[in-house]
């Protein structure tokens, strides 16, 4: 048997929980949520990284359906909302594929029935605009990890990729962390500064995760976890899922990304303009510089790197599909995940370890967080802090 | 966009039996019951208040509006179980006063329109959901007629949730989508460009659709002529009017003509009469004067009342807070009202009104998909 073929039998029993796949942003960005336009219980290679046949050849049994909005548009709460209905409509059209999941037993419930369980998570904190209320709103919606900034920081907490604004987490970012807790919603920490990662670990009495980020020290991008921070997850039970974004994970493809938005810029335009004059300068410029190719091994290097530190119990897959423009070779789109266990299984992954990589950390990381919520509030009624209350 | 159009006529209600040119069931041993038959519950030698209460017991009010949500907001604490001076509803006096049901208002100050209007709805929708868990053994949501009468029948008192206002919409089905699923049962159809003076626009019939696929009712009180018009035309469901009485009696922008009460009975809508003293006037004859002229305008199966509680106006003199319903309904009995009447009033017509919104809900998911329709592709 091939390690690929061991890969893909390890899959039935044990699939892909993905922690982070924007395809409603870019159904929202196509067709403008007209789901006849992108059928995805057919193949739309042509158009997205993801559709249910290759959901199904990936063996992805959980997918964490980004509902995602730009931080530099104005009005985050009704895009969300919008995106939200945009999963509601996918789980009402495809039902005998993808399952409506709310908790770690809704996993395992679709799991035994042979669907994939999916679950929602807003990308930024931008999404709740300043208000806890807004927060529980989206938990009621079916919201089950908040990721606390995106590119841009907040009011609250600051964003891996924008200057240093609150230093980490503010009084009410704290009070954010403490809501979530209390509800059941996960913290993603993907995209947020080192400091908002570390204050967070210090506030959360829940795991947290990273829906989609790798290691910074094997390469080194805001975008990844510092070692010390991947250190303190066994103390906090949460999990880091590993990106595949070859802008992220492949130093050369880093470097690659930085020239070309200088070129852009010397240019006098927006690094991340797409007009034609735009893509024509891009163009130009990759003829003369080939774009470095992410590989199935770049990804497992970061796995290999994260397991030493944080433990094989805290690593989990947020493959950023229909996020991100390129992919890396062999990850090409949602039915690669088999060529990176294989990948893994031929670098002496035992099958329980890559059982716990793909499926049972991030159940038991959804239900930890439902065991702190049920504590919680026994004890705690809603918060109804403000940002103006707490940070002046 | 064809089938669009198709739609427009108004059309009989739910449960409404065409007329059949013959018995298919021959009257024998069980003949076909066209009316419900009535059990009267009081005892008509009784005094008036004595009676009322009998039958506020039986029949007891579905209140269209209650503006406590946004009441509460500002409180720092309150215990709406054990009494609340600070607000004019409470459970202690919800209870004296027989309502079984109040709609709870999401309406914003005009202050909040526009962007912030979605975020500080699902605020509203939050204190709700909050407010209500936390009096559980006076409280219940409901979301249907099914659910509200279970909620009755469990002795507590079931809160609705709406009207909201059009604002809240963000002018998206989505998020009209996310709203409902979050609970929201009425909308009203005001202070947007798509239900405007001019009337609905082809975005805001579209809304109207949507409304009544998902089972969110449509509020007209406030709304302009046009869009009342146009809305009663459209919507398959029944069309509350959460605050008008009867303009004949009280000019008041919100109140109705004579005309509109007529179209309001024929489409079997609800003309939910405020208890306030600006649109009704400062006594309980006052109150049951709009009453009486509304069941004869627009019928006795479309008159309902809206108590219109802690929303900051002022209320006829006996009649200060949610306890005081059995005036009124000693009042209507001294006018000769008949108790079928009255339980129509306080609890029939809503009941009746909130089922047909759900059976046109289901029929209609059986046959359209949600809409995907952009307001600035039908107004563009």
């Amino acid at each position: 048997m091939t390690s690929l073929d061991e890969a893909r039998e390890l899959l039935r029993e044990f699939p892909i929980v993905d922690g982070h796949n924007d395809l409603p942003w870019a159904l929202r960005k196509q067709v403008t949520y007209d789901l006849d336009a992108r059928d995805i219980a057919v193949h739309q290679n042509a158009h997205l990284h993801t559709d249910i046949p290759r959901l199904r050849e990936g063996g992805v049994g959980a997918q964490y359906w980004s509902v995602y909005v730009r931080s530099d548009l104005p009005d985050p709460v009704p895009t969300t909302l919008e995106q939200i209905d945009c999963v509601r409509q996918l789980l009402a059209r495809y039902p005998q594929d993808l399952a409506p999941a709310l908790t770690a037993a809704d996993m395992e419930s679709a799991r035994a029935e042979g669907r994939i369980a999916s679950l929602m998570g807003a990308e930024g904190g931008h999404s709740i605009a300043n208000s806890l209320g807004t927060l529980r709103g989206l938990y009621a919606l079916g919201v089950r990890y908040m990721t606390l900034t995106h590119n841009d920081n907040v009011a609250w907490a600051d964003s891996a990729t924008d200057e240093p604004g609150v230093g980490g987490l503010s009084a009410f970012g704290r009070a954010v962390v403490r809501e979530m807790n209390r509800e059941g919603m996960l913290v993603d920490l993907s995209h947020v500064a080192a400091t908002t990662m570390r204050d967070a670990l210090d506030t959360s009495t829940a795991p947290v995760i990273f829906s989609h980020s790798s290691s910074r020290a094997v390469c080194d991008h805001p975008r990844n976890i510092p070692d010390d921070v991947l250190e303190r997850l066994p103390a906090n039970g949460g999990m880091a899922m590993v990106t595949f974004v070859p802008k992220f994970v492949l130093q050369a493809a880093v470097d690659w990304t930085a020239a070309a938005d200088d070129n852009m810029r010397a240019h006098g335009l927006h690094h991340l303009e797409t007009t034609a004059e735009a893509m024509k300068v891009h163009r130009a410029f990759e003829e003369l510089n080939p774009r470095p190719v992410a590989t199935v091994s770049t990804v497992a290097d970061h796995l290999d790197h994260m397991r030493e530190v944080a433990g094989v119990d805290h690593l989990g897959i947020g493959g950023d599909y229909d996020g991100t423009a390129f992919t890396p070779d062999g990850l090409n789109d949602v039915s690669g995940y088999p060529n990176l266990i294989a990948e893994l299984l031929d670098r002496g992954w035992s099958r329980p370890d890559l059982a716990k990589l793909t499926w049972q950390n991030a159940v038991r990381v959804l239900g930890a967080a439902e065991d702190v919520a049920r504590d919680i509030r026994a004890t705690r009624g809603p918060s109804n802090a403000t940002l103006e209350s707490l940070d002046g | 966009m064809a089938d669009l159009q198709d739609q427009l006529h108004a059309t009989t209600e739910v449960g409404e039996l065409d007329d059949l040119v013959h018995e298919p069931f021959p009257a024998g041993p069980f003949p076909p019951d066209t009316a419900e038959p009535y059990d009267p519950v009081s005892d008509p030698a009784a005094a008036p208040l004595e009676r009322a209460r009998a039958i506020l017991a039986a029949h007891p009010v579905a209140d269209g509006y209650s503006g406590l949500p946004w009441a509460l907001r500002h409180l720092p604490w309150f215990d709406l179980e054990l009494g609340e001076s600070s607000v004019d509803t409470d459970v202690p006096r919800l209870r004296e006063g027989h309502v079984g049901a109040l709609f709870w208002s999401l309406h914003l100050p005009e202050g909040l329109a526009g962007d912030r209007a979605v975020g500080a709805t699902l605020e509203q929708l939050d204190l709700v959901n909050t407010v209500v868990r936390a009096h559980p053994e006076g409280l219940r949501l409901a979301y249907t007629a099914g659910q509200t009468t279970d909620v009755r029948n469990c002795g507590r008192i079931a809160v609705l949730l709406g009207p909201a206002g059009a604002p809240a919409l963000g002018d998206s089905l989505g998020i009209l989508r996310s709203l409902h699923a979050l609970g929201l049962r009425v909308l009203t159809l005001s202070g947007v460009s798509w239900a405007s003076e001019a009337g609905l626009t082809r975005f805001g019939e579209e809304v109207v659709r949507e409304m009544n696929r998902l089972g969110v009712l449509a509020d007209l009180s406030g709304a302009s002529e046009e869009t009342i018009r146009r809305a009663l035309a459209a919507s398959k469901a029944p069309v509350l009017f959460t605050r008008s009485a009867a303009r004949t009696l009280r000019p008041h922008p919100a109140n109705l003509s004579d005309e509109l009460l007529a179209a309001v009975g024929a489409a079997k809508g609800l003309c939910m009469v405020p208890l306030t003293a600006e649109q009704t006037g400062p006594s309980v004859r006052d109150v049951a004067d709009h009453l009486d002229h509304v069941r004869r305008v627009a019928g006795p199966e479309s008159v309902a009342l809206s108590g219109t509680y802690d929303a900051g106006t002022a209320h006829p003199q006996d009649l200060a807070d949610a306890s005081c319903y059995p005036h009124l309904f000693a009042e209507l009995l001294h006018r000769g009202w008949s108790e079928p009447d009255l339980a129509l009033l306080s609890w029939g017509n809503v009941q009746r009104a909130l089922r047909s919104a759900d059976f046109t809900a289901r029929a209609a998911q059986q046959r359209r998909e949600p809409s995907t329709a952009k307001i600035a592709e039908l107004d563009g």
